[in-house]
């Protein structure tokens, strides 16, 4: 059994997206697509199961077994899927049905899709499910589970009919780094049990734990595949070198900054938040010194972007108290946004933002632009709106608007954590630079416990809190056998 | 709805320039129709219901020997001017009240909020008869009546559309900046609300012209001689097989005004 | 238990509103009978003996028997005392009992709305579903001049058009009366068409929602084929913003109602109504009025259970 593509290419209306693409896919090994956003990895995913977007054509061969499904007809390919082929939804919690109970979208495809017997396709649910640790979910509905739990229950029902190829397309977009470890422990069950694998994602330390084999994509094109180990350890092509030396955890440290003595620019004593009926934190204190830079880490849903907001004045604590330096205005506190898209006025051009807040605070021309060039912001992109922007660029754009103010913090709340891993690197590179130029100390919230222990000089680890339900008490590393 | 439809109106979409079409040609006719001189209401009982391009009525006449042009034309402009009214009226009182009750939340959110809901648990068109039951055949009650129902919509939907832009992150970074109030009105939600409030402006002229003309057809309202689209529907039924044209022309430019207002406000709305 | 109190919320708003209702209803009525132009006593007395008759003697005996010249307050405690007790008073113009006279007019509002609406979820549902799950085809965009087409077209015009074409010239069915089931056709499908427009509009963007989702793109990954997704996942799903969007068709229909039942001269609580506003029988207006505005929130009751049933996002 073996899944071979052969020189795919994927035209779209305005040309060639995808060229000449092979590898092949063997059992037990997965089979990693490695690339960032517009590489045209998904595409091929897509082109592997069928679903390539309207418009798009593709063009090569793409064997399962000796047969070409690229020449089978469009009727013929679905017949392949959750049969032959299944491919694991991104974002699981919305690719479930909300209004139907984890147990029936799993039973149904054992009764539906392999047609057994209504008591034999129950039987064979329960099963699945108590297999993956989910005895008890079996009763709930999708908004009742933890994200982590819908993404064991859309993994049942996606090899539920037993197709012996499993693509996973990003399966760790939007998860947090324990989430990402267990969907990786996971995946590389399914590889076990004898399934072809095949991961696209961008994201190198999950590759790393799949190991297997790896195709490395950049616009369209493959420009180095080999046995990942190697391929991680060694990489050969420059692009491959920047996205292997991207993972923070390769990162060199952040040298360590003189602090000048002094009191703090802001100190929390003895904070409590509850949000939704769960405590937060309590009775947290802690303090930023000037110049310093501070992280605080941990899962998601565990407050951190909450206390950095109290730290700014943005959230109230609902016991302690926060106190800011009195000499320093509200203008000394700036913050860096996860999506910086959110952070701007969706009409009107970057351009005319900047205006609007020179002239609010009189600040001259000239030394905006030095600080425009500085971070690489070219004359043109003023002429843009928000949305004609990379990414990288935006955010660059709101360092800018923000260091404008001469602030004595920054609070940079998973400023980078929506960006491919390179233009992470580079933006985070840039933060270094300019925030030891200015002196302003630099307050990392992150989710990555890698990236905060080389960018701070001090860490600040929230505890994880259970999010959703775990009645089964299963501990998640034990899901990976 | 997204701040897409802002260009949107700037630059008519083909459903949009359909729309404007229309109403400027009803508007026209509003205008123009009385020129010719005649009065809507001198009655003639030896030319009745005399068909389209008799001489010296070009529209011909009713049943009691008016002149349908001028009927028709005052009809327009009494239709278009009191929507256009109410729905003014309603437009600005609402739209301030919301963004007032985003703005401040608390006390004033709430009570405003109750008034809706109290204004709200009547359909519009029975809280509208109660208001004519005060004074039947008066234009006060209807106005009146119309407005207070229409602005609740406004109310709400500013209210909410600025409550969704208060709460992303642009806000909180504008005000971080060091923005006041008025630059968040002026560059984050009036960009957000205007279209919607816009687009709602043009379904409530819509709504206004429909109620207007349904109370006239049941006699509630506007009452004859007055002439009224729907008051002249009424008059006119009876006589729909000698004079169909005289029955189908009000009707005629109650949908073409009803349409252009619904193509002019964009998206084709549910409600 | 827990799963009982966002019903026990939603029941109680709904009883909030009635009870709003009722106030209003009542409220505007009172003041009507305070402000109104003229000798109250002497209007009232004219429309029950005609003008012929009336004198003054007459018209100081109704001044008493309403007790009109009691304190404003003592008459707002009265009035609202007979409203609680369900006591609505009699007809000025008749001498019915509001009471029974409403019951009478509601059997026949309900027939005509219960037709309309199986009419309107007849043409209308269908129609919507197949444009959303074709979205952007021929059909969709058919259907959609249409609706809006529909849309512009007031009530009245729309029942004038049928009255003409399907009674008169055609001599498909009667124009007016009630008695016979051929009678209701015609004003039902005057308001079911206007409704159709619009549910077949919020059908079409449900279906097409849920055809381009996430989880209808998984359900066909797992290998269900098109029809049995859109049976398992589809339909459930689609139904949930339609049925909410029943609550804003209840105004539509309330509304309807009461010109339509005007221009077919159909004998319902609408029709009476518009009789009593142009009369000024101020206890039938009330009486109208109230069962009118109750029957609008018991109906967007019964449209919220429905919700509640089917979505289990709102139960938790």
């Amino acid at each position: 059994m073996s899944l071979i593509v052969e020189g795919l290419s994927i035209h779209g209306p305005e040309g060639c997206i995808v060229r000449d693409v092979g590898f092949t896919a063997r059992p037990g090994e997965p089979m990693v697509l490695l690339g960032e956003t517009g590489s045209g990895k998904s595409l091929v995913a897509q082109a592997v199961m069928g679903v390539l977007p309207a418009g798009l054509r593709a063009e090569g061969r793409i064997l399962l077994d000796g047969q070409d499904l690229l020449a089978l007809s469009a009727r013929e390919r679905r017949g392949l899927w959750g049969r032959r082929i299944a491919m694991l939804p991104q974002e699981p919690w919305s690719a479930l049905d909300p209004t139907m109970r984890a147990f029936g979208q799993v039973e149904e495809v054992h009764r539906l899709v392999r047609g057994r017997p209504a008591a034999e396709a129950a039987g064979a649910a329960r099963a699945d499910l108590a297999r993956l640790g989910l005895a008890t979910a079996a009763r709930r509905y999708p908004f009742e589970l933890s994200g982590g739990m819908n993404q064991r229950v859309a993994l049942a029902a996606t090899h539920a009919a037993g197709a012996p190829v499993l693509i996973a397309d990003e399966p760790t977009k939007g998860l947090d780094a324990a989430m990402r470890d267990t969907a990786a422990a996971l995946l590389l069950g399914e590889a076990r049990e004898g399934r072809i694998l095949l991961v696209i994602t961008h994201d190198v330390v999950l590759a790393g734990y799949l190991g297997g084999e790896a195709v490395v994509m950049l616009e369209g094109q493959a420009v180095e595949s080999g046995p990942l180990r190697q391929l991680l350890a060694a990489p050969r092509h420059e692009y491959t070198r920047r996205l292997v030396a991207a993972d923070p955890a390769r990162w060199a440290s952040w040298p360590a900054r003189p602090v000048p003595g002094g009191r703090a620019l802001v100190e929390g004593r003895g904070l409590h938040k509850r949000l939704g009926g769960r405590e937060l934190f309590g009775g947290l204190t802690l303090e930023v010194a000037a110049g310093e830079v501070l992280a605080v880490s941990g899962p998601s849903g565990c407050g951190k972007t909450t206390l950095g907001n109290m730290l700014l004045g943005l959230a109230r604590p609902d016991a302690g108290e926060v106190r800011r330096r009195p000499d320093l205005g509200p203008l000394s506190f700036q913050k860096l946004y996860q999506d910086p898209m959110a952070a701007f006025p969706p009409t009107g051009t970057l351009g005319q933002a900047l205006t609007e807040l020179l002239r609010r605070h009189a600040i001259p021309r000239a030394p905006a632009e030095a600080l425009m060039r500085r971070l690489r912001l070219t004359e043109v992109l003023l002429g843009r709106r928000a949305d004609q922007v990379s990414g990288g660029q935006l955010q660059r754009f709101g360092l800018l608007r923000a260091l404008l103010l001469k602030p004595a913090l920054l609070f940079a709340d998973e400023a980078t954590s929506r960006l491919d891993p390179v233009t992470q690197q580079e933006v985070m590179d840039l933060l270094r630079e300019v925030v030891a130029e200015q002196g302003t100390a630099l307050l990392v919230v992150t989710h990555e416990e890698a990236l905060a222990a080389k960018v701070a000089g001090r860490v600040v680890h929230l505890a994880p809190q259970v999010v959703g339900l775990s009645p089964d008490g299963v501990p998640e590393a034990a899901l990976a056998l | 709805m997204t701040a897409l439809v802002f260009p949107a109106l700037a630059f008519p979409a083909p459903r949009r320039a359909l729309g404007l079409a229309l109403l400027l040609a009803v508007g026209v006719f509003a205008l123009l129709g009385p020129l010719h001189g005649l009065d809507p209401l001198r009655q003639d009982l030896s030319a009745t219901l005399l068909p389209p391009g008799s001489a010296g009525h070009p529209l011909g006449t009713d049943h009691l020997g008016r002149d349908l042009l001028a009927r028709l034309a005052h009809a327009a402009r009494l239709s278009l001017g009191s929507a256009l009214a109410t729905a003014l009226v309603a437009a600005v009182a609402g739209t301030l009240l919301g963004l007032l009750a985003a703005l401040r939340g608390g006390l004033a959110e709430r009570g405003l909020l109750a008034l809706a809901d109290a204004v709200q648990a009547v359909p519009a068109l029975l809280l509208v008869l109660l208001f004519a039951a005060f004074a039947p055949g008066g234009f006060l009650a209807l106005y009146l009546g119309l407005s207070l129902t229409l602005w609740v919509e406004f109310f709400r939907l500013a209210r909410s559309a600025a409550l969704s832009v208060l709460a992303r992150p642009q806000v909180e970074a504008a005000r971080l900046l060091g923005f006041g109030t008025g630059h968040i009105l002026r560059r984050h939600l009036w960009p957000e609300v205007a279209p919607v409030v816009l687009t709602l402006f043009a379904f409530a002229a819509g709504t206004a012209v429909t109620s207007i003309s349904a109370l006239a057809f049941i006699g509630v309202a506007l009452r004859p001689p007055t002439p009224e689209w729907g008051g002249m529907m009424t008059e006119l039924l009876p006589f729909y097989a000698e004079a169909p044209l005289a029955l189908l022309m009000p009707a005629g430019l109650i949908f073409l005004t009803v349409l252009g207002l619904h193509l002019l406000a964009g998206k084709e709305q549910a409600a | 238990m827990r799963a009982l109190s966002p019903l026990l919320r939603l029941l109680g708003g709904r009883l909030a509103q009635a009870g709003l209702v009722a106030l209003l209803v009542g409220s505007a009525c009172f003041l009507m009978v305070r402000t109104l132009p003229g000798d109250m006593a002497y209007r009232i007395a004219a429309s029950r003996y005609g003008y012929d008759l009336v004198d003054t003697a007459a018209a100081r005996a109704v001044h008493a028997e309403l007790g009109l010249d009691r304190p404003w307050y003592v008459q707002l405690a009265g009035w609202f005392g007979d409203l609680a007790r369900l006591d609505l008073g009699t007809s000025l113009a008749s001498g019915e009992k509001v009471l029974e006279k409403l019951g009478i007019e509601l059997g026949h509002t309900l027939l005509l709305a219960g037709v309309a609406l199986a009419l309107s979820a007849l043409i209308g549902l269908p129609l919507g579903a197949l444009a959303g799950l074709r979205a952007g085809s021929a059909l969709d965009r058919a259907a959609l001049v249409g609706a809006a087409a529909l849309r512009a077209v007031p009530s009245f015009v729309l029942g004038v058009g049928l009255m003409i074409l399907l009674a008169a010239e055609w001599n498909l069915l009667p124009a007016g009366g009630v008695g016979e089931w051929e009678e209701v056709i015609l004003p039902a499908l005057t308001l079911a068409l206007g409704l159709a427009a619009a549910s077949s509009r919020v059908t079409r963007d449900a279906v097409a929602a849920v055809v381009a989702s996430p989880f209808f793109g998984f359900a066909r990954a797992k290998g269900l084929g098109d029809g049995l997704a859109f049976r398992r996942h589809g339909v459930r799903n689609a139904a949930i913003p339609v049925v909410s969007y029943l609550t804003l068709q209840m105004v539509l229909l309330v509304e309807g109602v009461v010109v339509v039942e005007a221009l077919f001269a159909w004998p319902g609580i609408g029709h009476a109504l518009v009789h009593a506003v142009l009369g000024r029988d101020i206890p039938v207006v009330q009486g109208a009025a109230l069962v009118m505005g109750l029957l609008f929130v018991l109906l967007n009751t019964a449209a919220d259970l429905a919700c509640w049933s089917l979505d289990p996002r709102r139960r938790a």
